[in-house]
């Protein structure tokens, strides 16, 4: 009869779905970055000819989280790929969000370490209100901070990222800016875009608001939309990040901040203590080995890499680690 | 703080720097971008948007389905569970997607992003079917039960076909619906076109791959659209003139 | 327990509605009055500037009975646009910005309107026009004063349902660079944390549900009184698709 066959039909495409979707939801567990799959995987061999078995071998699986933009991703391959490379089960969860966000996902287990800024750490999840008297007492700060809570901080890199206040060259020109303390006289008329974040942050609009007087109209904008928005003109200044690679281009000058509003921002993973613990020693100095790597012209030429010729971040990261010899 | 000595060995990426000039001038649209990418970034993105589509479409459907089938046979079902579906229905997405992150099991996962998309599903699916299942001509029901058969039957071999216009009405929306709500999910589990497009936005707006997987995403609907179209020709050939 | 974290967070919900959606102990933030006004306006642009453009075309083409696969066809691509892909495309074209925005409204709001308008005038009563004509009215008397009335609940429809699409899309313009709608709470959960952002739902789901009555309202003014069914004033959420 006819309409058998339409049941028949009916049911052979209920199935069909329904098995699809058992098929593909196991590959759905590990997540990876934007874009991993062509480099990403190096020969994880589990064992090297002279020196036996690889110390990542036989460890629990960790999972590394990284915040939602650029240099984050860039740094949570890094580190992702050169454990892998040494033997670890190493999931990578990327573009979590923004710092609080991130933070709560380690602290609910979701993941087990993330690459976070010590200053931003301390300011915006610390709460810390006043500004440290330097690098070192920032590290120090936030590692006290983050052991109360079962966290540890690894080395530091020798790199730092700080926000800053970036104008047009034409515009600091035109009202004669240097410092940030110059905006004032600009009152609310000028805008200024960042995340939507960075207006309820110490390290943000309220601590420049409360130790340099400004008062600007605040544009909310996505990470890495700002330099569009200001070469559009719609907003006069934004929070730059003092690695971003279009300020290589030289058509934006960053407006200093004696005050140090933004801390000082060193690279600093963030670890669960538990974890160092049950990963053993060579985690650890695998991860700082990455860490020592990252000067100041390296962290600038794979932003530009990624964010001016549009690589990927995977790509980008194993290629310097191969350079580097952390990766075949 | 760890200082070297002498620097790390800082490669070319990439290769030479006049390889990315088109990327560099962000025009329209980037060949060596697309071709480079293509099986890195945008295909991936194309095969979890499409599994986390069918994967929502599909546990949507059963749902929807047992629901509207106890609604036929219980008729003061339909209130309540037009109320929770269409309150479901109302919240924008992503904050449907924020609400749902802390529940214990959920997370920061693909199945955050599912529970939603299938809520959001929950509706349509269940209007149409009732509705379908409703109009069916009291006649038709009638004769098939002169025929013989057990309401059982009646609706496997009688109201069901008959209501898959209505159906496949529903399912059409609710996957277009998906679709476009699955690109916002990837703030929450980083799966599907949404990151892409998002990603190019925040990289100044990089028109290649704005361009390239928006477009993907309106062909994924698009296509959707008319296999749907196509399985309801095929499923009711009595309604072809 | 489960429940008392739902309640408590439905709690602080409304606390945040209740002071206007202000951080405590920040300043300078804007209001959620301001925020939701702010997406009504431009959502209220969108939808008028479709309205003009939109249904004048479908009653045109439905008067004269000409192009039904454009007009019922576009209705279907219009419900297959994904937003997000329609504003991203707008901003690598036009930038950031209220006009990309108020454009992909345009474009996602215009269909329906046509497609409804077009069935509405094309599906009167062919008899009842040539009678209209024989008694000597003009074409345009015809539309005016026989087809429109008859085809008021299916324009509406179509109206009701681009509306509710275009209030819901206007909150995802926030990720793609627009501030100055509620959905600028819902990108920042960091700053206004989930009870804030579930507080912007609830005043969206409010907002649509207002200009959806609102809509109704128009709707049975403006229906002659011995056209009035019940059924077709009362209001439907569930013809839109979710967005945002």
């Amino acid at each position: 009869m006819h309409r058998s066959h339409v049941y028949r039909a009916l049911g052979a495409a209920v199935l069909t779905v329904a098995l699809a979707a058992c098929g593909s939801s196991s590959s759905s567990s590990s997540k990876s970055a934007p874009a991993t799959t062509t480099a990403a995987a190096p020969a994880a061999t589990t064992t090297t000819a002279s020196t036996g078995p690889l110390p990542g071998v036989g460890k629990p699986p960790v999972t590394i989280g990284d915040k939602n933009f650029t240099e984050e991703y860039i740094l949570g391959d890094l580190y992702t790929q050169a454990l892998l490379a040494q033997g670890y089960k190493v999931t990578l969860k990327a573009n979590i969000g923004t710092t609080e966000i991130t933070y709560k996902a380690l602290q609910s287990g979701q993941i087990d370490m993330y690459p976070e800024y010590d200053g931003t750490l301390l300011s915006a999840v610390g709460g810390y209100e006043k500004v440290p008297s330097s690098a070192a007492q920032t590290y120090t700060l936030t590692q006290a901070f983050v052991k109360k809570h079962g966290f540890e901080l690894l080395n530091p890199t020798p790199f730092y990222d700080t926000d800053a206040l970036a104008v047009t060259k034409q515009f600091a020109t035109a009202h004669h800016l240097v410092t940030i303390s110059d905006l004032k006289k600009l009152g609310h008329s000028l805008t200024l875009g960042a995340a939507p974040e960075f207006a309820t942050r110490f390290n943000g609009l309220i601590g420049l608001k409360k130790l340099y007087g400004i008062n600007p109209t605040f544009k909310p904008l996505a990470i890495g939309i700002t330099y569009k928005a200001i070469d559009d003109g719609e907003v006069d200044t934004f929070d730059a990040f003092s690695t971003d690679a279009q300020l290589t281009t030289g058509k934006y000058i960053l407006l200093t901040d004696p005050k140090h509003v933004f801390g000082y921002q060193y690279v600093t993973p963030v670890v669960k203590q538990s974890v160092v613990a049950a990963e053993g020693p060579a985690f650890t100095s695998t991860i700082n080995k990455v860490s020592a790597l990252l000067t100041l012209p390296a962290i600038q030429k794979m932003n530009a890499a990624v964010a001016l010729d549009q690589q990927s971040p995977a790509t980008v990261a194993a290629e310097f680690l191969k350079a580097n010899g952390l990766v075949k | 703080m760890i200082t070297l000595v002498a620097g790390p060995n800082i490669p070319n990426f990439g290769g030479a720097p006049s390889s990315f000039a088109c990327e560099r001038a962000n025009r329209l649209f980037c060949t060596h971008w697309f071709t480079q990418n293509w099986g890195s970034v945008l295909w991936p993105a194309l095969r979890q948007h499409v599994v986390l589509t069918l994967i929502a479409i599909a546990f949507g459907f059963a749902i929807s389905t047992a629901l509207a089938l106890l609604a036929y046979r219980k008729r003061w079902l339909e209130r309540p569970v037009v109320i929770v579906t269409s309150i479901l229905y109302t919240i924008p997405s992503l904050a449907l997607f924020e609400i749902l992150e802390p529940v214990p099991g959920l997370g920061l996962s693909a199945t955050t992003a599912e529970v939603a998309l299938v809520s959001y599903t929950l509706l349509i699916l269940f209007r149409n079917t009732l509705t379908g299942l409703r109009e069916v001509p009291d006649e038709v029901r009638d004769a098939a039960r002169g025929m013989g058969m057990s309401p059982t039957e009646s609706l496997l071999r009688v109201e069901l076909p008959l209501a898959v216009p209505a159906i496949i009405a529903g399912l059409r929306i609710a996957t277009v619906t998906v679709i476009s709500l699955a690109t916002v999910a990837s703030l929450i589990d980083n799966e599907g076109l949404g990151v892409p497009i998002l990603n190019a936005i925040s990289n100044d707006v990089f028109k290649t791959e704005l361009i390239s997987a928006g477009a993907l995403a309106v062909l994924l609907a698009l296509i959707a659209d008319g296999l749907l179209v196509g399985l309801q020709r095929l499923l009711t050939p009595w309604a072809r003139a | 327990m489960h429940g008392l974290v739902i309640g408590s967070l439905l709690g602080d919900a409304l606390s945040f509605i209740g002071r206007n959606g202000q951080i405590p102990g920040q300043s300078g933030f804007p209001t959620l009055v301001y925020l939701t006004l702010n997406t009504l306006k431009i959502a209220a642009i969108g939808i008028g500037i479709s309205l003009v453009l939109a249904i004048p075309l479908g009653v045109w083409l439905g008067h004269i009975h000409r192009g039904s696969f454009i007009a019922i066809n576009l209705g279907n691509i219009w419900r297959s646009l994904p937003s997000l892909a329609v504003l991203a495309i707008g901003v690598a074209f036009l930038g950031i910005g209220l006009d990309n925005v108020e454009l992909a409204l345009i474009v996602l709001a215009v269909p329906p309107m046509i497609t409804n308008s077009y069935v509405g005038i094309d599906g009167v009563d062919r008899d009842v026009v040539d009678a209209a004509r024989g008694m000597g009215m003009t074409e345009g008397e015809i539309v005016a004063r026989v087809e429109l009335p008859l085809a008021i609940p299916l324009i509406f429809a179509g109206i009701r349902t681009s509306s509710l699409f275009v209030i819901s899309t206007t909150t995802i313009a926030a990720l793609t660079g627009y501030s100055g709608s509620l959905g600028d709470i819902i990108n920042n959960e960091t700053s206004y944390h989930l009870y804030g952002v579930l507080g912007a739902a609830i005043c969206i789901a409010a907002l649509a549900l207002v200009v959806d009555f609102a809509l109704a309202a128009i709707q049975r003014l403006i229906t002659p009184k011995g056209l009035i069914v019940a059924a077709d004033v009362a209001p439907t959420l569930e013809l839109a698709p979710a967005v945002g």
